[in-house]
């Protein structure tokens, strides 16, 4: 029998593609044989894609809270006290400034806004602290959104509150028609909003002037100007005009305004808070793919050493785990997500909220299988140190 | 004629210094092609490590082989798996079989690393099964078959692309007498089938006369061939 070593070695490095997808299949066999190992490497990266997303879907939800006043008070612009990164009682204005808006070219109509801390008396004795937004009813800018029962409109009538649905019972079990003491002033409530609960206390809303009465608040006093740009008018544009005429206070885009405050929180406990326990998630979860890809090596080491022997390069062995970490991570990550996405949507609370946007859907899969195959070096550096020779001993 | 096996002076020694230990001294090994050479010898005479060597799947640390003409020695080690894919099927004392694939499996991804398509790896794979006498055995995974059963798999596998250097260790160590001899010969038929070159390391007297030569190792060395009457 001649032997043509050549032609024999042409021959079998021809169809690399039959032999990537026979190392394919022989990976997914061997990922899915040994069941329990399946299910417990399945089970880290579900943990980890769960707890990643469910801690920055808790981040998202409560950055959300915390910028919604700003997101929906319905200005483009707002002018505020320097310095300024919250939508919250703080230094206040004059109202030259409110004035000087209203002349600015491309202003539609600007209007005042009252924010200031206060307390509501319970009925059974104690009070419980708000944040009394004080609406100009003209423009309604600032003025109550998220409403549950009542109309905006309402608050025309004398002595009126909108206040928080969520802590009614906070606030000795109030409903609308019930009557509370705010300051000196007793208000009626007159409808009721759901979820504005920032981390400082809930919004309670009232007619700009009824604020400045119980906050003590003088005439020429305000806490933010809100401006809402003419249509065609370039906000940017209006902004810069606005900056060169009141140079001692921030000018502020909506969405600027928003970042600002996303950044400060981020910067600040929250950040480092849900980046931690995120950062804990997929440590978790990488150890246990870790761990487990590794223990699988070990325990068919005869079977990798067996597949060296019969020709199996490092590539090849590095290539079926990969496809193994790339089945765990896309597996892990749908599961994962499904049950963050059937637990953002159980629940129903204006205290927390889960928000998982598009983008965090769609990087889960990626940052999973980057995960799963830096979890699986181990297994192939052990693999890849395997002796064939050690078949026959 | 050139030679299947021209191996010249091979020495292995494992380790260094003082647990420095050599298994293999100044071994020439020399097989023709087609021929049937049972190695045999006493536990840890260095039969194993030569054909651990001869399968390139280990190296020598001294002396030079050459598989068809084509000395191993210059290749580089990133080369030797698909030299091993291209010229050598293996059988080992244990059967070696992946357990999470079928009998079928087994054998047609052999034939599938080979280079072989993988409607013909299958038709292929069935047909060496049935020819080890496994038809109905194709879906069944090693846990579900019995040792004889096993090693005509890991025989199929090994003769599957009709590779023409076939090295098996110990075929027969798990088998009782009857299958370990059902099964060397059939390895022996299907060799003598295809022209392939075999080199079986055993223990078994039983087997000897299967074979066209028997080389006797002790001491890390030959000390004695003789042919098959």
């Amino acid at each position: 029998m001649t032997v043509h070593v050549a032609e024999r070695l042409r021959l079998v490095r021809k169809r690399p593609i039959t032999r990537w997808i026979a190392t394919t299949r022989l990976a997914l066999a061997m990922a899915f044989s040994a069941r329990a190992k399946f299910v417990g490497t399945l089970l880290g990266v579900v943990f980890a894609a769960m707890l990643a997303n469910f801690q920055l879907g808790t981040m998202f939800g409560l950055l959300a809270k915390n910028t919604l006043f700003v997101d929906n008070a319905g200005a483009d612009l707002w002018i505020v006290p320097p310095g300024t990164t919250f939508a919250q009682p703080g230094q206040r204005l004059s109202t030259a400034l409110l004035d000087q808006a209203r002349v600015t070219r491309g202003v539609s109509r600007a209007s005042a806004l009252v924010m200031v801390g206060t307390s509501i008396k319970k009925p059974g004795g104690g009070t419980e602290a708000i944040t009394l937004v004080g609406v100009d009813l003209d423009t309604m800018l600032g003025g109550p959104f998220n409403v549950v029962a009542g109309d905006p409109r309402d608050l025309r009538r004398a002595d009126t509150i909108f206040m928080e649905d969520a802590q009614r019972e906070r606030f000795g079990g109030l409903n609308l028609g019930s009557v509370r003491e705010v300051g000196r002033y007793r208000v009626q409530v007159g409808g009721l909003t759901w979820g504005l609960l920032p981390f400082g206390p809930p919004f309670a809303f009232v007619d700009i002037e009824l604020a400045r009465s119980i906050a003590d608040v003088r005439a020429d006093e305000l806490s933010f100007v809100l401006v809402d740009v003419a249509e065609g008018a370039d906000v940017a544009e209006v902004q810069r005009e606005l900056a060169r005429r009141m140079p001692a206070v921030d000018i502020l885009r909506r969405e600027q305004f928003h970042d600002l405050t996303v950044r400060t929180l981020l910067s600040q406990q929250l950040g480092i808070t849900f980046g931690v326990s995120t950062l804990f998630g997929l440590v978790i979860g990488f150890v246990i793919v870790l761990l487990s890809m590794y223990s699988s090596v070990i325990d068919n080491l005869r079977e990798f050493g067996t597949l060296k022997a019969v020709g199996f390069t490092n590539f090849d062995l590095m290539r079926m785990l990969a496809v193994q970490s790339v089945v765990y991570a896309v597996l892990g990550s749908a599961i994962g997500l499904g049950l963050v996405a059937g637990a953002a949507a159980g629940i129903r609370s204006a205290n927390l909220s889960l928000v998982i946007p598009h983008a965090l859907v769609l990087m889960t899969p990626p940052i999973m299988i980057g995960l799963c195959l830096l979890a699986s070096l181990l297994a192939f550096y052990r693999a890849a140190r395997l002796e064939p020779g050690m078949v026959f001993r | 004629m050139t030679l299947a096996i021209d191996a010249r002076g091979i020495t292995k020694t494992f380790g260094t210094g003082a647990v420095a230990f050599t298994a293999l001294r100044d071994v020439d090994f020399q097989v023709a092609s087609g021929e049937i050479v049972m190695l045999v010898g006493p536990s840890g005479s260095g039969k194993t490590t030569l054909l651990s060597i001869l399968g390139c799947v280990l190296t020598a640390s001294a002396g030079s082989l050459a598989l068809f003409g084509t000395e191993v020695g210059r290749m580089r080690e990133r080369e030797l798996p698909a030299l091993r894919r291209a010229l050598i099927g293996f059988v080992f004392q244990g059967h070696n079989l992946i357990s999470s694939l079928t009998a079928r499996d087994n054998v047609r991804l052999v034939l599938e690393t080979r280079g072989v398509a993988h409607r013909q790896a299958t038709d292929e794979a069935e047909a060496l099964l049935d020819r080890v006498g496994l038809r109905g055995k194709l879906e069944s995974r090693p846990a579900q078959l019995s040792g004889g059963e096993r090693q005509r798999v890991a025989i199929a596998r090994a003769v599957a692309g009709s590779p023409p250097l076939i090295l098996a260790d110990e075929p027969t160590a798990a088998l009782d007498a009857k299958a370990g001899l059902a099964v060397t010969s059939l390895l022996a038929e299907l060799s003598r089938e295809s022209g392939a070159t075999v080199v079986v390391v055993t223990h078994d007297p039983r087997i000897f006369d299967l074979g066209d030569r028997i080389a006797r190792i002790e001491d890390g060395r030959i000390v004695n061939e003789r042919s098959v009457a």
